[in-house]
């Protein structure tokens, strides 16, 4: 073996050159010695020429090792600590980069879900898209894990901390408003610095009578954090999610550090597949968000619509055959009894709701009548299904209170036993098997013994079952309840996730959702992206052996 | 490697003096003392020895190199003409011809000609080297695999009305793959509004299937007549709905199920109508044009069918008619509005003069507003794009369509836009344009591009889908008028750079192909275009799909 190894041959050959004689030899000018001296030195730089032509080669190969590698490195704790001084360096101001206990704690944790969770190194706080790409730039040189931070509502786990440790990348003082265009036509777009929280973006906007449609997840998530979760909410019955045309083009700062943007401000484009659409969806591990360009619907009238219902089923027989009328349906949600009592319990003095499978309809339309049209037209269809007690909101303030008994629901569901936690699900079917699966998921529950309340966005097909416990028995039936659940929506042709994403929650679910060669697409994508693995690791993708 | 090489053979900083019989050579002949191969190297035989094995190592690898390149020519990586003949051979034997003794694989110059280019379009098209009908997603991975086995480039050919030179073959040959025999609708699910059907499938004989069996749905998405949904997910299209029900990149593909270039199949989502699991490889594929996969099985979303009517409203000018677009779509009628379009006063004079319709109308620049919703909805709205249209100055009567045949009617002036353009103007050809800014900057896109074409002595024709700030000027020339079409193209290039100055992109609806791809950097920024670049080098390491659409070539450093 070792002989044919032309490394080892040219080795000997020098070897051989070593030796004094040969060495005085060979330095010496004099001519005399000229011919055996020549043949040797063609001998010599063979081998030599050789050797190195060898080592080129094991050099270039090792090179491609290194991009291939499955596992990605990080960088040493040592690395880490460089790390954060050059951070502290570049943002001399102090408030900037923290490193305060409490502070990395609190970014790598999260009281909505219960998965294990690290403390980041570091928590910086940019203000400008420049500050994001310092901070990638210098997570890039230490190798470290790098994670972005923003409205922090997320259920999956998506912001936990790295068990390497890393940087968290808290958007928090980027939420500026940067241009509002209403004069484009009726949806005026507004370019955003993304960490808009809603409710400030809601007042501003009612200003101009504008609003962001989808823009319904939680009351304080953000637009970087709804884009990278892939959000959407009670309003995708009229408008549809994320992945539908409500971002016009977002500006990123990639892996790399090199930032883009993805398109430009028109309302459509055909200029080859779209790239907005990579980071809709991708929880921060492809890149950074740092500006929003939003797609906004004209504000119209809208009123309240409550009607009960003996089943499940029945309702969404209901919603089926409404949607398909075509009248302005804004929202519908569908509240089972267990949660129209605990609205009971939790606003008692609110409306004297009957314990039963309600649905709520938010309609909208161009003024009153139409909306009295509407309302007739639902309430029509709804009692044709065995719907009865319909009410609809006498005036706009009437609408919003009950439209507060839906947005309620979780608090109240939590309110249901004193002291509990709930675990939240999401699973989303074709609307025509949604009855069947809440049926089967209500079966399961009362085996369980678990108080589970459920909501669900019926018009989409999507439903939470609120799995509430005390301690950690009833915590670990509710984590198989849950899987059980998800199962259950896959082999209904639905998905593990309707709207709260993947996270590390779903992530052992995803090849059974979407088959081993699209999640192996999905890593393809990041691999191109971020080959050093350092942007939000440990989320989305599954792990190699959550494949079968 | 020469600076590499001066480095080593570079004289130490204080050159011991050289010994006295060589002062008096020449300079350049006493510096050869420095060669590794000079007797008088003055340094160890270590380092000449180095020196020389450092010059060897480099020989060779620039020896090495030559001949890489000489025998494999770089750029193509493609298969030589006998791969394209063993590729033929081997299609020919997996896919014999049909019992009624059709062919499945053609090799006939005329099939060939005939699916590499296009009357739509103007590019520098090439022929294929085959032509093969698949049936079936096996098929089609039979081809691919096929295909790079023999590193042969696949294109395909569905409905063929893409406008940019998007299905032209590849120069060193391609096999192109036929979708017409993948036309069939899987299921329907009418429950759920959503349809399963395979990739050869037209918009429009889905629409009448579905309308044949009573379904009150339909796929709101309308390109081109004789457009497929394949084709219609690789140009990321829209159409006149688009104002109302948004474009192919919103949410109604629900899945696809794809092809990869290495021959496997994915299917991107399941039937669910959302899913945040992670980011939706569907969108990968759309806009696409067919260079990261081929499409064979699609999802689609199905809307509620809605009666509409049609109204009509002319203007003086076309800013005026723009403006009043905005404010129309602003009401709280917006909703109601499934399609506005724009065809100005020489479109209107075409349609007359062609006389595809019923009766023809005053030459000026129109509005045509299809309004959807019930019947008290749709007078409503009329009522108040009147007040609107007339605040904004438009001329002559507002005309709408009260019962289904006038609506017909009034609407066959859009839909045989292109037709009467060619129609009244016979003999001549007509390029298609097709850019899209934000709304707001429409009147002035459309009255600079009206302003310059007149200038540049040209004829054509306007129709804009002007909801969502995207209109096509169809510009005329003659054939046998080379200086014409030198100026339409110069004309075309200013349109584009208008649009791209307002914040636009250089195409709404038709794709990128072979025609726009100069723009795209310009458009998107080099980084956007690089990332592009990446995926498709991820996706397609051999560069089999579609190659030369679509991706602008690497900037030469
Ligand atoms: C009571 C309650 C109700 C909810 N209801 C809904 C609902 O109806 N519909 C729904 O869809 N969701 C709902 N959610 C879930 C949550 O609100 C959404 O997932 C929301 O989109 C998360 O936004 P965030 O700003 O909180 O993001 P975060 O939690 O801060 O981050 C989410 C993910 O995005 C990444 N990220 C954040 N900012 C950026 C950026 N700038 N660039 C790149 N990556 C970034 C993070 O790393 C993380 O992976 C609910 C949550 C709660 C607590
Ligand atoms: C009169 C006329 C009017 C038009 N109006 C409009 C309009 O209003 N809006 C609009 O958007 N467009 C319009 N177009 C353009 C055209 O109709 C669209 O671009 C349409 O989407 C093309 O579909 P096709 O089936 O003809 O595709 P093709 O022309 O066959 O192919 C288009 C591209 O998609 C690729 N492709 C085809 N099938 C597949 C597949 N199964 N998998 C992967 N890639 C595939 C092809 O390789 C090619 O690159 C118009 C064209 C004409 C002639």
């Amino acid at each position: 073996m070792q002989k044919r190894n032309p490394l080892f041959r040219a080795q000997s050959i020098t070897g051989n050159w070593r030796f004094p004689k040969a060495q005085r030899r060979f330095t010496s000018t004099s001519s005399t010695h000229a011919s055996p001296s020549i043949s040797r030195t063609i001998l010599l730089l063979t081998g030599a020429s050789i050797a190195s032509g060898f080592a080129g080669f094991a050099w270039a190969t090792r090179q491609k090792a290194i991009v291939s590698l499955a596992k990605p490195e990080y960088g040493s704790p040592q690395d880490f600590q460089k790390a954060i001084v050059e951070l502290k360096n570049s943002f001399p101001d102090k408030d900037t980069v923290s490193t305060d206990p409490e502070d990395v704690y609190a970014h790598g944790f999260s009281v909505n879900d219960y998965h294990p969770g690290f403390a980041h190194s570091v928590v910086v706080y940019p203000s400008s898209t420049e500050d994001v790409v310092k901070i990638v730039k210098i997570a890039n040189k230490y190798h470290m894990p790098i994670v972005a931070y923003s409205g922090a509502t997320s259920l999956e786990g998506q912001f936990r901390g790295h068990s390497a440790g890393g940087i968290c990348v808290d958007m928090a003082l980027m939420s500026e408003i940067l241009a509002i265009n209403e004069a484009d036509s009726d949806m005026a777009r507004i370019d955003l610095d993304h960490s808009m929280k809603y409710f400030v973006m809601f007042q501003t906007l009612k200003a101009s009578l504008c609003f962001s449609p989808q823009i319904d997840p939680a009351p304080t998530a953000t637009l970087g954090g709804m884009i990278s979760n892939g959000c959407s909410g009670t309003n995708a019955v009229r408008y549809g999610t994320s992945k539908g045309e409500w971002f016009l083009n977002v500006t990123v700062v990639l892996p790399s550090g090199e930032v883009i943007k993805t398109r430009r401000r028109s309302r459509k484009s055909s200029a080859g597949f779209d790239t907005t659409k990579l980071f809709i969806g991708a929880e921060g591990t492809l890149g950074i968000i740092t500006e929003v360009t939003i797609r906004l619907a004209p504000v119209l009238p809208t009123t309240v619509a409550v009607v009960h219902f003996p089943d499940v089923r029945k309702a969404c027989e209901a919603v089926k055959d409404v949607m398909n009328k075509g009248v302005g349906i804004q929202c519908v949600e569908i509240l089972d009894d267990l949660f129209m009592q605990a609205i009971k319990n939790f606003r008692p003095t609110g409306r004297d709701y009957p314990q039963k499978d309600t649905l709520f309809f938010k309609l909208q339309g161009y003024s009153e009548a139409s909306l009295e049209e509407s309302a007739k037209v639902v309430q029509e269809v709804a009692e044709k299904h065995g719907g009865f007690g319909f009410q609809l909101a006498k005036d706009d303030k009437d609408a919003e209170e009950i439209w507060d008994d839906r947005k309620s629901a979780h608090y109240a569901g939590l309110a249901l036993i004193p002291g509990c936690r709930s675990l939240a699900t999401d699973v989303c079917v074709p609307v025509s098997r949604l009855p069947d699966l809440i049926y089967e998921t209500q079966q399961d529950l009362k085996q369980s013994g678990l108080v589970a309340p459920m909501v669900g966005h019926v018009g989409d097909g999507n439903f939470h079952a609120q799995l509430l416990v005390t301690n950690d028995a009833d915590l670990e039936i509710a984590k198989q309840v849950s899987a059980r659940l998800v199962h259950r929506a896959i082999a209904m042709d639905g998905t593990c996730t309707g709207e709260h994403g993947v996270g590390l929650g779903k992530k052992k679910y995803l090849v059974e959702e979407l088959g081993e060669g699209t999640v192996e697409l999905m890593k393809l994508v990041k691999r191109t992206l971020d080959p050093l693995g350092l942007f939000n690791p440990g989320k989305l993708y599954p792990d190699e052996n959550d494949s079968k | 490697m020469s600076l590499f090489h001066r480095c080593l053979l570079q004289p130490p900083r204080n050159p011991q003096p050289l010994p006295s019989g060589a002062s008096s050579r020449p300079r350049f002949v006493a510096f050869t003392q420095y060669s590794p191969w000079s007797r008088e190297f003055p340094f160890s035989w270590r380092t000449r020895a180095l020196l020389q094995s450092a010059v060897y190592a480099i020989g060779i690898v620039l020896a090495t190199n030559y001949v890489d390149s000489a025998w494999f020519p770089k750029g193509s990586g493609y298969g030589s003409s006998r791969d394209v003949k063993i590729a033929i051979e081997k299609l020919k034997l997996t896919f014999p011809d049909t019992e009624d003794g059709e062919e499945r694989v053609s090799t006939h110059p005329d099939v060939l000609h005939e699916h590499g280019s296009s009357e739509n379009s103007y590019h520098p098209a090439s022929a294929h080297s085959v032509v093969v009908r698949a049936q079936s997603t096996e098929d089609v991975v039979t081809i691919v695999k096929i295909a790079s086995e023999c590193k042969i480039p696949v294109v395909v050919y569905s409905g063929a009305t893409s406008l940019e030179g998007h299905f032209s073959g590849a120069s060193p040959g391609s096999i192109c793959i036929d979708m017409s025999e993948m036309d069939k609708i899987l299921e329907i699910h009418e429950a759920d509004s959503d349809l399963i059907c395979q990739a050869g499938a037209r918009w429009e004989d889905i629409n009448d299937t579905l309308e044949e069996k009573g379904i009150p749905l339909f796929f709101p998405l309308d390109p081109g007549p004789g457009a497929t949904i394949g084709g219609m997910i690789g140009t990321g299209c829209s159409g006149t709905n688009a104002v109302r029900y948004g474009t192919a990149k919103a949410e109604w593909f629900l899945n696809l199920t794809v092809v990869l270039p290495n021959g496997e199949v994915i299917k991107t989502r399941r039937r669910a109508r959302k899913s945040s699991a992670g980011f939706d490889t569907t969108k990968l594929f759309i806009g696409a044009e067919g260079t990261l996969g081929i499409v064979t099985e699609a999802t689609l979303r199905l809307a509620p069918v809605l009666p509409t009517r049609i109204a009509m409203a002319q203007f003086k000018n076309v800013e005026q008619a723009v403006n009043a677009v905005q404010d129309v779509l602003n009401s709280p009628y917006g909703g109601n509005i499934q399609c506005v379009e724009l065809l100005d006063d020489d479109m209107i004079h075409a349609i007359n003069v062609a006389g595809f319709t019923l009766k023809p109308l005053p030459v000026h620049d129109t509005l045509f507003f299809k309004i959807q919703g019930d019947q008290a909805a749709i007078k409503l709205a009329a009522k108040t794009i009147a007040k609107i249209v007339k605040a904004h100055g438009s001329t002559g009567k507002f005309e709408f369509s009260e019962t289904e045949e006038e609506a017909k009617n009034l609407w066959s002036n859009r839909k045989y836009a292109l037709t009467s353009t060619m129609g009244a103007h016979p003999g001549t050809r007509c390029w298609t344009t097709d850019v899209c800014v934000p709304v707001s900057k429409l009147p002035e896109l459309v009255y600079g591009t009206k302003t310059d074409l007149a200038e540049a002595g040209l004829r054509s024709t306007i129709v804009g889908h002007v909801g969502d700030g995207n209109f096509h000027a169809l510009i005329l020339f003659s054939p046998d008028d080379p200086e014409e079409f030198e100026k339409v193209k110069e004309a075309v290039h200013r349109l584009v750079h208008r649009a791209l100055s307002l914040d636009g992109t250089c195409t709404g609806e038709h794709g990128i192909g072979v025609g726009k791809k100069e723009y795209l950097a310009e458009e998107l920024g080099e980084g956007t275009v690089e990332l592009m670049r990446s995926i498709k080098k991820a996706v397609d390491p051999m560069g089999l799909m579609n190659p030369g659409k679509l991706y602008p070539d690497p900037p030469t450093k």
